[in-house]
């Protein structure tokens, strides 16, 4: 053993674990957090982008990331027929409600036959919801113990029956009838948007414009966009994810500071040995910087750990999604290293510029 | 023979608080090439401040100190430690060297810090046998006895060929059949391989060894 780097983080195995810890926390952090929003996001798109309709046609404010409410009038299903332009309307209603510990989870009422017709969806299991306490779940749901004919509890007390198994995903994982979710949210005649399939989908935006001009007020939106801009729809979540990214470099720069500086004070004596052999200062911040560097590629190592766990552990409990992206695999691993390597600079240089003399009659 | 190292009216003065403490007044010194010096005087003197001085690791308040042709007080700090690094080799008396590294550890950091040209597996297996420290190389400075350990600081100074070698009383932690093995190394190394060695000592017998003493008082050449 004759790297000076390697026999000194051997040789203090506590702090050298305990430092590994804190840049493996910051750098869990990132992944973690990055991988469930991408997660939910990806996930959430992914199901969107199993619907055909062009056009979204509903009222400001009725329909946000997490939230809705029903505040769109069926009527215009009809209204909607007559627009030139339009081949079919189907209403809906989501409605996002609390799931277990940390989750929000949807559920959407649907007039089953003009929803699944529009959007190619089928019934692979069972049969689709017919009475108010039918529910129809999708393929991934009913992977998650939840067979047709065994009850769910969707929101509140009332215990559903899944009736059937629908394929591909589409927005909510659990759909019941129009009428049924309309009955338990005491919202008759009410939907929270109504999707537009147009005849020909190189006219999607005159139709929408058409519709803009019949019904002023109203909202209407081209599915492409919204589905495209999901991720940055969610508010502050760039912002969160920016401010977490900084928080983890400090972190990570912050630990490795405090562990260099530690380790520095106790070989003083042995920086003072290096100067008088003729160490530069170049050699010495360079040993220590190895140090610091080594002890946080182990961080990225453990945090990459950490976070898979994690993330593995948070989607066993709850609905949420964790996504490994190699992308923030790559920011996460920058911020390691370069929060590892910052932070022991000043200490290195502190070290670096130690009188050798007394350096040499450090106790 | 050459001169290797002169040494013309050196001062040096330390300021504590705000007393300036004069520790060196005026010291000259001419050491030739292959020369065994021993320094001796009473503590305070200013011999660690000389040795010091010599080897790089301070600067003094005035004269000048050349080494093997090179200006070391006109260098800057950087080019000192250049100096300090081809030229010039340190053994302590506490040993100093690296816990957690073997002895060959400590070696090879010495020929790393060295650079270019310094890994000679001949001239290091060839002190080794001298030093007689063959089979201690995968041993830790604690599980070597500390005249052991002083032998490898010694291998440790003079692996990369030194032109002088600096040792602050190597024997002051030694019992005294260790001191006399350490001795007769320091003997040998001067033998064999012509290597300049100025030591501080304060122990007659490891001034026996020397072929000049120079006695100092009071920061001055007595």
């Amino acid at each position: 053993m004759d790297s000076l780097v390697v026999s000194n983080i051997r040789q203090r195995p506590l702090r050298s674990a305990i430092s590994i810890l804190g840049v493996a926390l910051g750098v869990a952090l990132v992944m973690l957090f990055t991988g469930l929003a991408h997660g939910m996001s990806d996930d959430l798109q992914k199901r969107s982008s199993n619907v055909s309709a062009e056009i979204l046609f509903t009222r400001p404010g009725s329909l946000q990331m997490m939230t809705s409410s029903a505040n769109v009038s069926t009527k215009y299903v009809e209204l909607l027929k007559n627009i030139e332009g339009v081949e079919s309307v189907t209403p809906v209603i989501r409605y996002f409600y609390p799931s277990g510990a940390f989750g929000v989870d949807q559920v959407e009422g649907v007039e089953w036959d003009s929803f699944s017709g529009m959007n190619n969806i089928r019934i692979v299991q069972g049969h689709a919801p017919a009475s108010p306490d039918e529910i129809v779940i999708d393929q991934t749901k009913a992977a998650r113990n939840h067979p047709v004919g065994s009850t769910l509890k969707v929101f509140g007390e009332k215990l559903y029956r899944v009736a059937g198994v629908y394929a591909p995903e589409s927005g909510a994982r659990v759909k019941m009838t129009l009428g049924a979710l309309q009955d338990a949210l005491e919202a008759p005649a009410k939907c929270t948007f109504i999707y537009v399939k147009v005849k020909n989908p190189s006219e999607q935006v005159a139709v929408a414009k058409r519709i803009d001009e019949a019904f002023p007020g109203n909202k209407i939106q081209l599915t492409r966009e919204v589905f495209a801009t999901i991720e940055n729809s969610i508010p502050g979540l760039t912002i969160f994810l920016r401010v977490l990214v900084v928080l983890a470099a400090i972190v990570s720069a912050l630990v490795i500071m405090l562990a260099m500086h530690t380790t520095i004070t106790e070989r003083t004596r042995e920086i003072g040995i290096l100067k008088a052999m003729g160490a530069s200062r170049a050699y010495i911040i360079g040993e220590i910087e190895r140090e610091a560097l080594l002890i946080s590629f182990l961080g990225l190592l453990v945090g990459f750990a950490l976070a898979a766990l994690a993330g593995f552990g948070i989607h066993k409990a709850t609905s949420l999604i964790f996504e490994f992206s190699f992308r923030w695999a790559l920011v996460a691993a920058a911020i390691g290293l370069l929060g590892g390597a910052l932070g022991a600079f000043y200490p290195a240089a502190r070290a670096a510029n130690l009188d050798p003399v007394n350096a040499l009659a450090y106790e | 023979m050459a001169t290797i190292l002169k040494a013309d009216n050196l001062e040096k003065t330390y300021r504590v608080g705000k007393v300036d403490v004069p520790a060196l007044r005026g010291v000259s010194v001419a050491v030739q090439e292959g020369e065994f010096i021993g320094i001796m005087g009473p503590s305070g003197c200013g011999k660690s401040t000389m040795l010091h001085l010599l080897g790089g690791l301070l600067t003094p308040t005035k004269g000048r100190i050349v080494i093997d042709g090179e200006d070391l007080t006109a260098a800057t700090d950087a080019k000192r430690t250049d100096i300090r690094r081809r030229k010039i080799g340190f053994v302590f008396q506490r040993f100093n060297l690296f816990p957690t590294l073997t002895a060959e550890g400590n070696l090879r950091l010495a020929e790393r810090i060295h650079g270019n040209g310094a890994d000679d597996p001949d001239r290091r297996r060839e002190i080794l046998r001298m030093l007689r420290l063959e089979d201690k190389m995968h041993h830790k400075p604690l599980e070597l006895s500390g005249g052991e350990q002083q032998r490898v600081a010694l291998a440790r100074a003079v692996v990369n060929r030194p032109a002088i070698v600096l040792a602050d009383e190597p024997t002051g932690n030694l019992d005294s059949e260790n001191s006399e093995i350490v001795l007769k190394m320091f003997r040998e190394l001067n033998d064999r391989f012509n290597q300049t060695i100025i030591m501080i000592t304060h122990n007659p017998e490891a001034a026996g060894a020397c072929q000049r003493i120079i006695q100092m008082r009071d920061g001055h050449i007595v």
